[in-house]
């Protein structure tokens, strides 16, 4: 028997927001919440800017009262979401209940932390708890502690596509039958390393992200975290769930040609896209609405467009596609759980949320980027992409559920 | 399509060998290759010496990378040139590859991140930062192999490989590729050793005896493992031999360490249930136990549980008494192990074991013959999270 995942609760912590209401209300206005960067500073750089999130005081801390950021923004994200779901406290109810969690950096800012007293301290640097606070698989296993939850526990890395591949595999495990409800999302943090990297490759912006403008210059970063309650169809009615969504499916891919750029034919890109479609027997015509990845680099921005028009054809220039990057910056492996969140709310609110920044659209990038205000829309199907580094290309397919 | 999934390709690189029947003689023989290292303050470490990737693999940029990326790539390959698996019978775009590293990014990160913050951005190798993430290792082996159905990396720890098999098995039943590439690998680095020390899991000079009764402590090792997984009638279709079939998968999470034993009886319950089969067709236990006296414990316990009337007379074996914690490779190890067992009818004794702890279990002290069935392999990791594994052996040679 074939199981049906839906959606029964969504929660972020964004720059634009952290919580439902704000976060759809800041998106829609194509509000950008790209600032300057007040966490931290680096000597190389005048000044830096970034979309970082205000966490209130209670979700500051990690479990163990410890600074660590990428487990503060997941636990956030979890418990908003696993409270929108309203699950049910029984033990019988959480042994059935997992946790997978995608990053793109994890920890990071431990290990930089780590290296900054190496230097100090020398070897008295590491203390008894550094090895568990740096552990990434901490992200889904300190969920599982926090909600009581005794079924699989997995972290997945797929780069900047993590947060879909986290919601694939959650998808399956309750498709498989090892669990009835899975909470599915990712998170990561702003750190020094990528912005360094990024300006050393020349995709990091000069001012903010523009995807699909003329004039894009790379990427602006962000943090965040996004998460999903996932649950099987029947056990989601059968206690009376709220459902939101159905998760129809997932299309995967890779590119395998460069370490950080992407197939420039789009050939990896379309791959993942058909097969999304095609698992979820999801017609062209049907899908309405397009989660793009949308960074904002000239390079990668091109190579999505070639991919929706091959997949699309003419239609790929009338179908609404909008990177909301462009509003809280690129939060690496966590933006496609938190533009799946936006997909849920899209079907939700029937509008779809724009690309902000845009002043002269990329000829090239020939795509109704829905520019920098939101719109109504019919909303029944979403197809959300994603495309991390080394090429792994993760799409998902998002449905209204009757 | 059967549920089973074929195993169809094996690649091994430990301290006590590169082949299957290598290693198997050797922890058979009762060699151990945990040894104490100045390196490691003194605790056991098993290393790989003097390991040299160009003998395994021809891969451009391979000297680049480090140790854990060699690692996965050298096991890697010999995974699929065991199962013939090359461009000529399965496309790039058929091939998918998931990776079990936890820690293979981090030595570079740190190199990284120290060179930016004293040499500065201009004077630091630009080129580091895409190997600094977690999904590096798995993505160059990906590139390395021109796997293009997918590139995945799991950071579970000791539970990493398990899951990426137990993954593979579904993407492929699926059809999101005809083979997948599971690669799972560990390297002891300084920066990591003396991390994991501190932590103060490991046992002074080697001395590393799991379930046994004066257990004070893990050893680190290293090593890689990789399968090529096919559903049974594409691997039929190619003529592939079979070297293993995996039948189930199942995994729990236990929020206390009180939990543990009831948290890996559902994983052994989960997989199998996957496997359609009872506990009575298990003919061998590999087990996760490295002498960690809380974890090993709750092995044993929710072991002999699961087990019920056969846990006298099932064999358990457990190697990283002899090769040490190879966490993101532990669980792929300990399965290639359980293969050969099956396939050679015989299984290594548990090293330095005296007195077990937990009674109950049928330890081997002692090579012993087994009966070709079904292997249960265990993982119970310090973090609450437990996976089991059925497996069953290949076709004869």
């Amino acid at each position: 028997m074939t199981r049906r995942v839906v959606v029964t609760g969504c929660g972020v912590v964004t720059p634009a927001g952290s919580d439902l209401v704000t976060f759809w209300s800041t998106i829609m206005r194509g509000q950008c919440r790209i600032e300057p960067l007040r966490q931290f500073s680096f000597r190389d750089f005048d000044s830096l800017v970034g979309g970082e999130v205000v966490l209130p005081p209670e979700d500051e801390l990690g479990a163990d009262g410890y600074r660590a950021r990428c487990l503060a923004l997941t636990l956030a994200a979890t418990r908003r979401a696993v409270e929108h779901a309203a699950l049910p406290g029984g033990v019988a109810f959480r042994e059935r209940t997992g946790a997978v969690i995608g990053t793109t950096l994890g920890e990071e800012r431990q290990v930089g932390d780590l290296s900054d007293r190496f230097r100090a301290e020398g070897d008295g640097a590491i203390d008894a708890g550094f090895f568990s606070r740096s552990d990434n698989h901490r992200l889904s296993s300190e969920v599982a502690k926090r909600h009581g939850f005794g079924g699989p526990v997995v972290v997945g890395a797929g780069a900047c596509s993590s947060g879909n591949a986290a919601i694939a595999i959650a998808y399956d495990v309750i498709r498989m039958g090892a669990a009835d409800c899975m909470i599915a999302g990712a998170a990561d943090t702003l750190v020094r390393s990528i912005y360094c990297g990024f300006f050393r490759m020349g995709a990091l912006s000069k001012s903010v992200c523009r995807p699909y403008d003329k004039n894009r210059d790379g990427v602006s970063f962000g943090e965040g975290a996004g998460a999903l309650v996932l649950e099987d169809y029947d056990a989601a009615v059968r206690r009376g769930a709220r459902i939101h969504a159905e998760i129809a499916g997932f299309g995967v891919s890779n590119d395998a040609h460069h370490i950080t750029a992407p197939d420039p034919t789009g050939n990896g890109f379309t791959r993942a896209i058909r097969q999304a479609l095609a698992t979820t027997g999801t017609p062209l015509e049907a899908v309405d609405y397009v989660s793009a990845h949308g960074t904002g680099t000239v390079y990668s921005d091109l190579c999505e467009s070639r991919a929706l028009h091959a997949v699309f054809g003419d239609r790929a220039r009338s179908i609404p596609m909008s990177s909301i990057k462009s509003m809280m910056g690129h939060t690496n492996g966590a933006a496609s759980a938190i533009e799946a969140v936006a997909c849920v709310l899209a079907l939700e609110h029937q509008a779809v949320p724009p690309t902000a920044n845009l002043v002269e659209q990329d000829p090239e990038c020939a795509i109704d980027c829905v520019p920098n205000e939101g719109r109504r829309a019919k909303v029944k199907t979403c197809l959300s992409l994603s495309a991390g580094f080394g090429g792994f290309n993760a799409c998902l397919v998002v449905r209204g559920v009757a | 399509v059967s549920a089973v999934v074929e195993i169809t390709g094996v690649g091994l690189l430990t301290p006590l060998g590169d082949g299957r029947e290598q290693v198997a003689s050797a922890l058979c023989a009762g060699q151990s290759a945990l040894v104490p290292s100045l390196e490691a303050g003194g605790t056991g470490l098993a290393a790989i010496v003097d390991f040299e990737a160009s003998k395994y693999a021809n891969v451009r940029g391979l000297r680049l990378y480090n140790r854990t990326t060699r690692l996965a790539i050298c096991a890697a390959k010999l995974a699929l040139t065991d199962a013939m698996v090359d461009p000529t019978s399965v496309a790039p775009e058929e091939l998918g590859l998931l990776m079990a590293s936890t820690y293979g990014h981090l030595d570079v990160l740190l190199d990284y991140d120290r060179s930016l913050v004293e040499s500065g951005l201009l004077r630091t190798n630009a080129a580091l930062m895409p190997l600094a993430i977690p999904s590096a290792p798995g993505a160059m082996v990906a590139l390395a192999f021109g796997a293009k159905a997918f590139s995945m990396t799991l950071c579970d720890s000791t539970s990493s490989s398990l899951d990426a098999i137990g993954l593979g098995a579904r993407w492929v039943l699926e059809g999101r590729a005809r083979a997948c590439l599971v690669v799972a690998a560990f390297s002891a680095s300084p920066e990591l050793v003396r991390v994991v020390d501190r932590a103060g899991a490991l046992a002074a000079k080697g001395d590393v005896r799991p379930f046994d009764r004066r257990a004070s402590g893990a050893g680190l090792g290293e090593g890689a493992a990789a399968f090529v997984l096919e559903r049974a009638d594409h691997a039929s279709k190619r003529g592939a031999a079979s070297r293993g079939r995996v039948h189930g998968y199942g995994a729990a999470f236990a929020g206390k360490q009180t939990e543990s034993k009831a948290a890996l009886e559902r994983a052994c319950a989960g997989a199998l249930r996957a496997a359609d089969v009872s506990a009575e067709r298990i003919s061998l236990v590999s087990a996760g136990a490295s002498g960690v006296p809380a974890l090993d414990r709750a092995e044993a316990e929710a072991l002999a549980s699961v087990l019920g009337a056969d846990a006298s007379r099932v064999p358990t074996i457990a190697v990283k008494g002899a090769l040490g914690e190879t966490f993101d490779a532990a669980g792929a190890i300990q399965s290639v192990v359980a293969l050969s067992s099956l396939q050679e009818r015989r299984a290594p004794p548990i090293a330095r074991l005296d007195e077990p702890e937990v009674p109950r279990l049928r330890y081997l002290k002692e090579e012993a013959v087994v009966d070709r069935g079904l292997a249960l392999v265990t993982s119970i990791a310090a973090d609450g999270t437990s996976t089991a594994l059925v497996l069953s052996h290949g076709d004869d040679r």
